[in-house]
């Protein structure tokens, strides 16, 4: 083993000079920050009044919804899981919300159905893989196609539109100084990372991360863990997408599309591992921010579009890339 | 690790359960229109596995050796971009047999170097894979700029709709991969060595096999063979535009892990594959049999859902109840 795992971040051994190894702890997350700050400086030097305040709530506007999913995927990887279907599945949650909103015409019972769906797709993941004990990655391929298909099936190509101004300006809210998804996804962070750092559950995560057999040896319960997890993003693709709607005041079958790789990708930059039992919620938030900037500083600067997935592709790649190398060359 | 060579008999209960849906769902539409069983139709439905049988064959053996390839797709999309350029009237008006040795050229690089991401930078494949296919749709998009390319040459269309003895090239082309899969995994020990450092990479290591090249051999051999499925399958098509491929790297994995391969790698037949593939295929055209309406069409994306999460759920539950019978 190159490095020593220990959940809370990635860990580097540095050598002293009396020749005994001293761990550098949040190294990943420093060199995020300090990327992060590397890219704020040249944007801003180069695109003007790029990292204002306004320009950057203007800008910050797609993010909150990756932002959201990436929270419940954070916590699937650390188990050694993932869930590919979080996309689909807000196709899925849109199209009930355009439904029962046009049925009942109240935001709030639509907001609440469109959650249930969310849930309720995430449980039949969760029962897939904690019961069934079949591969996640094949779990969520499968849900990713039928989650989609039944949005597309349902909506029989409709778009549910409009909505009242009361519910599309739900996104453009601001609330001290954030907009109101930011307030929610805050909240939600909060509560994932309590979860995540202080309660036996969130330690539970790293164990089954590392070696689920120990954990499920040591008393665990694994398969409700599990289960319990891809309900939970279930939930979240629900909640993502009462913003999702609320931003475009459209509901679609497509809502989503391709949102997967966005979390993956951030998750994974973050500096989670995609085996399993590391990983953690700052490492995520840093993640998301640096492609984020990455993505609208591109967009900005160049103004291809097409350049943004090339870029953030390499990114994904490279930063894995640089601590591997790092990692091994720490130890030898 | 369970070697083509001790099974007892053709095909194992995995390929049986798929035959027996694959004809189950023939005896339901021909039931329905008798049309389906027609040649023409028959013929129509190979030459939409053909492209889909010739990739899963590489991306099988990268899921046997325990990694996975989810960048074909864009993959395609980007060898059709370099091809189109290549061939044109538009463009480089190269001969188009020479592009067409460049293009496998630039397959076989582009999986040499995801390999070697893999192998020798050891990073996940699923990470490296998942940022390629990102990349390499930006990558063809700007390589077309926004424009779509048309004017192959007609010689290599009319080769690719109607081929020697009338049967389109992709099917040709994919019988003879087959061919060669067959012998790869069943008779040569490059194929034995796959499923060895897929079924146990420690071992393979101890007993002295280089995983690392053999991992390289996997992924090189399945952007070779993109490159192939994207020479005759693209040529069919009107023109070279950039959604080609697109969700295709699903469709394979998919075919792949219905097909029976371990997702954990060292387990899988090339049969239990090229039946999943077949049903896989099967069930555009057998929904355009039922009659559906376009109200029908819409649902197709979740049937197909349904038919992968009925086969692999299915699956596991027997695989359930024989290791409990095998713990009685």
């Amino acid at each position: 083993m190159s490095e020593w795992l220990r959940g809370e971040g990635w860990i580097y051994w540095a050598r002293q000079e009396d020749g005994s190894l001293k761990p550098i702890r949040w190294l990943h997350e420093y060199s995020l920050c300090l990327l992060f700050l590397l890219l704020l400086v040249v944007a801003d030097f180069l695109v003007p009044d790029f990292v204002s305040h306004r320009s950057q709530l203007l800008l910050s506007r797609p993010l909150w919804e990756i932002a959201i999913l990436a929270l419940g995927m954070t916590l699937i990887i650390i188990t050694g899981g993932i869930d590919l279907s979080v996309g689909s599945a807000m196709g899925m949650c849109a199209i009930t919300f355009g439904w029962v909103f046009f049925q009942t015409q109240s935001a709030t019972l639509a907001g609440l159905a469109c959650i249930v769906v969310g849930g309720l797709g995430g449980m039949i993941n969760g029962t897939l893989v904690a019961r069934l004990r079949i591969h996640p990655l094949i779990v969520t391929l499968a849900t990713y196609a039928v989650f989609r298909g039944i949005a597309e099936g349902a909506s029989q190509g409709r778009e549910y539109s409009p909505f009242p101004d009361t519910f599309t300006q739900l996104a453009r809210k601001i609330w001290l100084g954030i907009p109101l998804p930011g307030v929610v996804f805050l909240i939600l962070v909060v509560a994932v990372a309590l979860l995540l750092h202080r309660t036996a559950t969130g330690r539970y995560l790293y164990a089954i991360g590392h070696n689920e057999r120990a954990a499920r040896f040591s008393g665990v319960r694994v398969d409700r863990v599990k289960f319990g997890l891809y309900t939970f993003s279930g939930l979240l693709a629900g909640v993502a997408t009462v913003l999702h709607v609320s931003r475009f005041g459209t509901a679609r079958a497509n809502a989503g599309t391709g949102f997967e790789l966005d979390v993956v990708t951030a998750v994974i930059v973050g500096g989670t591992s995609i085996f399993g039992g590391r990983g953690n919620v700052v490492g995520t938030m840093l993640g998301l921010l640096l492609i984020h900037e990455t993505r609208q500083f591109v967009s900005l600067y160049w103004r291809i579009n097409e350049l943004n997935s090339i870029v953030v592709g390499t990114l994904l790649i490279v930063s894995i890339l640089i601590y591997r190398i790092l990692a091994r060359r720490d130890v030898s | 690790m369970r070697v083509p060579e001790q099974r007892h008999s053709i095909l194992d209960q995995r390929e049986w359960s798929l035959v027996i849906l694959i004809v189950l769902v023939t005896l339901v539409v021909s039931w329905v229109d008798s049309g389906f069983l027609a040649a023409g139709n028959l013929k129509d439905i190979l030459v939409r596995c053909a492209p889909t049988a010739i990739v899963c064959c590489g991306v099988m053996l990268v899921i046997v050796t325990g990694e996975i390839d989810i960048s074909v797709g864009s993959l395609m999309a980007l060898l059709a971009a370099i091809m189109g350029k290549l061939m044109s009237v538009d463009h480089a008006q190269l001969p188009w047999g020479l592009a067409a040795v460049l293009t496998l050229l630039a397959g076989a690089c582009v999986g040499t170097v995801t390999g070697a991401l893999v192998a020798w930078g050891s990073v996940p494949s699923i990470i490296v894979t998942l940022g390629l296919l990102t990349s390499f749709r930006g990558l063809s998009t700007l390589l077309m700029g926004g424009e779509n390319i048309a004017g192959l040459p007609p010689s290599l269309t009319e080769l690719a709709k109607q081929g020697p003895g009338g049967v389109p090239l992709g099917v040709w082309v994919a019988l003879a991969v087959i061919g060669v899969q067959y012998v790869l995994i069943r008779h040569t020990a490059l194929g034995r060595r796959l499923f060895a450092v897929g079924s146990s990479q420690y071992a393979s290591v101890m007993t002295g096999l280089s995983t690392r090249r053999l991992k390289l051999f996997a992924f090189a051999y399945t952007g070779f063979l993109t490159a192939l499925a994207t020479l005759v399958e693209v040529p069919r098509l009107p023109m070279i535009e950039a959604g080609i491929g697109r969700e295709f790297e699903l469709l394979v994995v998919t075919c792949v892990v219905v097909g029976g391969v371990s997702i954990a790698g060292g387990r899988g037949t090339l049969w239990g594959v090229l039946l999943a593939v077949l049903l896989m295929t099967m069930i555009r055209p057998v929904l355009t049999f039922l009659e559906l309406g376009e109200a029908g069409e819409k649902w197709t994306k979740a049937i197909q859902g349904a038919f992968i999460l009925t086969a692999v759920v299915s699956d596991s539950l027997f695989r359930r109840r024989s290791r409990t019978e095998a713990e009685k």
